[in-house]
């Protein structure tokens, strides 16, 4: 497992440069590119379809738990930065960066998913035109639980 | 045959610095190895890899001999439509239906594509714009007099020198010209250009003439990057489309209303 996940830093890092967002539809019809989202949460459910993978999270709220949904990248722009269909598995403690729908709902589109316990970063293939990926694959001040 | 290669080599030299190409290749830095070509001397525009497709949201960046805020001569309507998609956000725009891109769009959408050459036509398929192919027909044929309005036309191809011209007709107004929303008439006439002036370089450059839009053809022109090796993957934008599915038209209702069978 730990060595996969090298693999996938090692792919992420790589693959930065020739890297392309998806492109699917208008991103800014559906989300916000001022509301930023940093969330962490438990993955409980993967659709891992086209146009667009959707995963969605428990998160721990004031009032108990939310489920927030996030849009990606279509699978094949995801496997070509090291994803699988597996990468995410349900209960995968993950930390999401990404920005929130203009409805204001538990939405959003996912920019960069934070695997929590090695602190890997996955990009997530997002629609945005003016996002520029860090060119970090590791994320600074996270400690690995591992 | 090593003479006629360097023959063509100082060809692809020339054609390249002269007039034929509006915009000479970007690339300065990187490997500039010789485009590979046929046994019968013809440019290989493919052999074992992918050309990663540039995603030009804009056409009017690319323009060529543009500056910057210039936009092609919209004609007051095509003008008038195109202010209106980009009031919206661009939400109608067709490729986020998962429709095809149409012409010089397929070649700079996102996701690679990949040149199959044959001696009576050329196909281009797509990973993106909804898994799709263009076919340029190269066995000397003309146009149809009365063609059938499709997504990409109907297109001949022709060599001059290593320069693959693509001529199409017969493009239906269900695409747009680019993401921006710049829109385009079914008298769409496009010229496309294209060269290898290396393995690892696709010069890309296409004159829109449209009458029923523009008041004047307008040339645009990128540089495709090769990834040797590579190969293209699945994508299949139609399975599982909600974009689509929680589209609302402008008053606030949904795009596609269920209709009753007639």
């Amino acid at each position: 497992m730990k060595t996969t996940l090298a693999a996938l830093a090692t792919l992420t890092a790589g693959l930065l440069f020739s890297a392309q967002t998806s492109a699917h539809h208008s991103f800014a019809a559906e989300f916000d590119a001022d509301k930023k989202l940093d969330i962490a949460g438990v993955v409980t459910k993967v659709e891992w379809t086209n146009p667009h993978t959707y995963f969605w999270i428990e998160v721990e709220g004031k009032e108990g738990v939310d489920v927030w949904g996030f849009e990606m990248g279509s699978p094949n722009g995801l496997m070509r930065r090291g994803w699988t269909k597996d990468t995410l598995a349900i209960g995968t403690e993950v930390i999401v960066r990404g920005t929130q729908a203009r409805d204001g709902s538990t939405r959003g589109n996912a920019q960069a998913v934070i695997l929590a316990d090695t602190c890997t970063r996955l990009f997530a293939g997002t629609s945005q035109r003016d996002f520029v990926e860090d060119e970090s694959a590791k994320v600074e001040g996270c400690t690995p639980k591992q | 045959m090593s003479n006629y290669l360097k023959l063509s080599l100082l060809g692809a030299a020339v054609l390249a610095a002269s007039t034929t190409l509006a915009q000479p290749p970007a690339r300065e830095e990187g490997p500039r190895t010789p485009a590979p070509r046929l046994a019968d001397g013809t440019v290989d525009l493919n052999g074992h890899g992918i050309w990663e497709l540039p995603y030009i949201t804009d056409f009017a960046t690319r323009m060529v001999g543009a500056q910057k805020g210039d936009q092609p001569p919209m004609l007051p309507w095509s003008k008038a439509l195109w202010e209106y998609n980009r009031s919206n956000d661009v939400k109608y725009d067709p490729e986020g239906f998962c429709l095809p891109p149409g012409g010089p769009r397929s070649m700079g959408t996102p996701y690679p594509a990949e040149f199959v050459q044959q001696e009576d036509r050329i196909l281009i398929i797509f990973e993106g714009g909804g898994h799709v192919w263009r076919e340029i027909h190269m066995d000397g044929r003309e146009h149809p007099e009365d063609v059938n309005p499709t997504y990409f036309g109907h297109s001949v191809g022709r060599w001059e020198g290593d320069t693959l011209v693509i001529d199409t007709v017969g493009y239906n107004e269900k695409t747009w010209i680019d993401f921006n929303g710049h829109v385009h008439s079914d008298q769409m006439h496009t010229i496309e250009r294209i060269t290898r002036p290396f393995k690892e370089v696709l010069h890309y450059e296409a004159t829109i003439e449209d009458p029923g839009a523009y008041s004047a053809p307008w040339t645009v022109a990128w540089d495709i990057e090769w990834t040797d090796g590579a190969e293209l993957q699945d994508y299949i934008c139609q399975e599982n489309n909600i974009w689509l599915v929680e589209l609302k038209d402008d008053l606030g209702h949904p795009f596609f209303e269920k209709m009753e069978a007639p």
